[in-house]
């Protein structure tokens, strides 16, 4: 199983990175939706684990581009403030999952659980 | 100047002053008219009366004139001188006699005739021997025939007249007057006198040997008629006029009268009106009522003469000058004329200073109105009335009072509620802005906290620092997220719904934490609500943040009740939600700041604040407003009002409204 992480704020990568670690799942991370779009390209994943508020290109466009590009992979989505509005966009944009930030451990593995095994 | 005079006209003290004036003019037309009537018809049937007596009288006197002359005669025919002398025909002292006693009562004529109709004498006449027919007085023809005294009136024609003196005939020419001379058979009264006397039989041992007679000439004379005016009305002159008058007419004519024609000269010759001749002359009956006598009215009385034969030879009048009663009436109506003048003034003025004191108070109240409606809202009334105007006063005075509390606490209440949205504002910005940095490190605090957490190798002092350190970041997650929460100003996501079903709903939830606590929890849901268009999530964590508040502020045996009711308020369809608890109370000083972010009296950790804050916004969000009433140590009041779905109209957002009432 692989995970592409992609937040501008490092610590979030790196704390995402730590918990799929250490349940054994192999991850790849972007700072950018340009530099998600390029790996992307290269490689393939089972699941994205992404940020919505980034500079230039948000999260939004990304979960757009992986549903035309990839639609086989599932996307959970991580944000700061989750509201009915965000909530909404996220699912027209083609998201599975959301969470909130800050999230403990066996919260973000329970979303993804929850809402990828289903598609292995 | 027309609006003036239509402002004047509509103004109470006109009217007022209106109405009293028709009420004194209504009284006084009425009394002029009725008095004046009563008064004139009174007068009017007085002088008639009086007239009448006053006929009696001058028939009485004319009566008494004919029966002076007869007694008279009598005396004279009862000497036994005088009986000699007329049997032996002594003319000399018969003819002294005459004199005699025609001097004494004034006669215009006389005479002695014997038994053989020869003349034994006449006033200042030759002695004639045989005495014709025509000639004969018809009061001697009486007296012999039925041989005793015959007084009474006839009339002589112009034989009789020359017969007994010719200057007779020519003092009983009296010219026919100009005017009226309507009455075709009274042409031949022109030389035709009417007189009275009397005629007595002279008997001598049992045998009529002649008479004496003896009588006046009317026409012309002047002392019955100034006797009656003397006697009966004393001569009174008004305006130039007599006030009595009284006439003999011969037929209708005047032969004998002190009525005055134009030129002071007595009316002689002048006729009766036609109504009257036609009633007491061909009638035989009494006039008396008004009467035109040449060309004033008299209120006046004619009776007819009879003469000797008992046929209607004249007429007899006396009468009152009616302009002297119409002056009387002419002065009640002046007179009730002044009244009415004098009632109208007085109550023109009454009137005016009567509304000018009923006005007072009132016009006081008009310019305090008006100086409430320019702003000032403790305006002078004037001093306090003591009539019914002075409860008007009254209330008018606690309405400016409530006027200036209200303006006072409405003013605050802007005042705050721009305090109040500034306040939001920028602590909405700060949150949204601080949050979302803080979760990024939040995220890591309590990833790597956790990570660390799952090893099996920590000291037990560790994990416990450990587990401080995960508890206070969910602390902070909390905080952050409220934080949040309270500065969303996401779209809502309204959806209709029965207001009373999702209370239930929200107080059913709550109902396990009442029933721990020792609190009686209750709902009363009104019936008849209108639908509701509400965010559901966001009422719902407003209704039920409030029950949670109440729940804190309450002790074991205190109560709870959510109810809802049916509002108009500000002609919007609506309810409110009343969430009354008898729990601790809010102190008053604390009560503007209950909707203040993060203003709590709850220990730290307990609670962040936010709730009444963010409530406020959701509330607002749906235009509604929340107002809060409370008294210490007895409870707290919260009241949420919210408008029902509208049909029509926009969506317009208000300003946040918060009513906060201290009890
Ligand atoms: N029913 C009530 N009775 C007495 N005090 C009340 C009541 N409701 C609110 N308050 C007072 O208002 C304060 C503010 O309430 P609010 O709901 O905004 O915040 P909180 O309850 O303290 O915290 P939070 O709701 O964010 O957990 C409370 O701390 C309390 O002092
Ligand atoms: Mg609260």
């Amino acid at each position: 199983m692989k995970v592409l992480i992609v937040d501008d704020d490092t610590i979030v990568v790196e704390s995402c990175r730590r918990i799929l670690h250490a349940e054994g799942i192999v991850t790849q991370h972007a700072g950018t939706v340009e530099e998600a779009k390029a790996v992307l390209e290269t490689e393939v994943f089972s699941a994205m684990i992404t940020d919505i508020k980034m500079p230039k290109q948000d999260g939004f466009k990304l979960i757009s581009w992986v549903k035309k590009h990839r639609p086989e992979m599932s996307v959970l989505m991580m944000t700061g403030y989750l509201t009915p509005d965000t909530q909404n966009t996220g699912l027209n944009s083609g998201a599975d999952a959301f969470i909130a930030k800050p999230f403990t451990p066996d919260e973000l593995l329970e979303q993804l659980y929850n809402h990828i095994t289903c598609k292995f | 100047m027309k609006l003036k005079l239509l402002n004047l006209i509509y103004s109470t003290r006109f009217r007022l002053i209106a109405s009293l004036l028709v009420v004194s003019l209504l009284i006084g037309t009425l009394s002029l008219i009725v008095g004046g009537n009563m008064l004139y018809s009174s007068v009017l049937t007085e002088t008639r009366t009086r007239v009448r007596e006053d006929l009696n009288v001058a028939k009485l006197l004319y009566d008494e004139r004919i029966d002076a002359i007869r007694m008279v005669l009598e005396i004279i025919a009862d000497t036994s001188e005088f009986k000699q002398a007329l049997a032996s025909g002594n003319y000399l002292y018969l003819d002294k006699q005459i004199q005699n006693f025609s001097g004494r009562v004034g006669l215009n004529f006389a005479g002695i005739i014997n038994d053989n109709n020869e003349s034994y004498g006449r006033l200042n006449q030759q002695v004639v021997g045989q005495v014709t027919q025509a000639v004969m007085n018809p009061l001697v023809v009486r007296a012999f025939t039925e041989v005793r005294s015959i007084a009474g009136t006839f009339v002589m024609d112009e034989q009789s007249l020359r017969y007994e003196n010719p200057e007779l005939l020519i003092k009983a020419q009296i010219a026919t007057s100009e005017n009226l001379p309507a009455q075709k058979d009274l042409k031949s009264a022109v030389a035709q006198g009417l007189a009275v006397g009397a005629a007595v039989p002279v008997r001598l041992d049992g045998k009529v040997i002649g008479a004496v007679y003896g009588g006046v000439l009317l026409n012309g004379d002047t002392s019955f008629v100034d006797q009656v005016g003397e006697t009966v009305f004393r001569n009174e002159v008004y305006k130039g006029r007599n006030v009595g008058t009284s006439t003999i007419f011969l037929n209708a004519q005047r032969i004998s009268t002190n009525v005055m024609n134009r030129n002071g000269e007595r009316a002689l010759g002048t006729y009766a009106s036609s109504e009257v001749t036609r009633q007491v002359l061909d009638e035989g009956k009494l006039w008396t009522d008004r009467a035109q006598v040449l060309s004033d009215w008299y209120i006046s009385a004619y009776e007819p003469i009879m003469d000797i034969f008992d046929t209607r030879v004249g007429m007899l009048y006396v009468g009152t000058l009616e302009d002297k009663y119409l002056d009387v009436r002419k002065q009640a109506i002046v007179l009730f004329a002044l009244i009415t003048l004098a009632g109208i003034v007085f109550s023109f003025v009454l009137g005016w200073y009567v509304t000018g004191i009923i006005m007072k108070p009132v016009n006081g109240l008009l310019q305090a109105s008006v100086a409430i409606s320019n702003g000032n809202f403790s305006p002078d009334i004037g001093p306090p009335s003591k009539c019914d105007m002075g409860l008007l006063q009254e209330q008018f005075k606690i309405m400016t009072e409530a006027l200036q509390e209200r303006e006072k606490r409405q003013k605050e209440e802007s005042e705050s509620v721009l305090i109040q949205s500034e306040k939001h504002a920028s602590v909405g910005k700060l949150a949204a802005g601080v949050a979302h940095e803080i979760n990024n490190p939040l995220t890591a605090v309590l990833t790597f906290t956790h990570l660390i957490l799952r090893r099996q190798d920590l000291a037990a002092e560790v994990r416990d620092d450990l587990e401080t350190i995960a508890s206070q970041t969910e602390r902070v997650r909390k905080i952050v997220k409220s934080l949040l929460d309270f500065s969303r100003q996401s779209r809502l996501d309204p959806q209709p719904m029965d207001l009373n079903l999702e209370l239930a709903k929200s107080v059913k939830l709550l109902s396990n934490q009442s029933l721990i606590k020792g609190v009686e929890l209750s709902f009363n849901g009104a019936t008849g609500l209108p639908m509701f268009s509400l965010d559901r999530n966001l009422c719902q964590s407003v209704w039920i943040n409030m029950i949670m508040n109440a729940l804190d502020a309450t002790q074991p045996g205190d109560k709870i009740e959510v109810s809802t009711q049916q509002v108009i308020s500000d002609d919007k369809n609506g309810a409110e939600i009343i969430i009354r608890d008898t729990g601790s109370g809010i102190e008053p000083e604390i009560l503007d700041k209950l909707f203040d972010p993060f203003f709590t009296t709850k220990d730290v950790g307990k609670g962040t604040g936010l709730g009444l804050a963010v409530s406020a916004g959701i509330i607002e969000r749906h235009e509604g407003n929340i107002r809060v009433t409370s008294t210490l140590e007895e409870g707290t009041c919260f009241t949420i009002w919210l408008p029902a779905i509208r049909l029509l109209g926009d969506h317009c957002s208000y300003p946040t409204k918060y009513l906060r009432r201290g009890a």
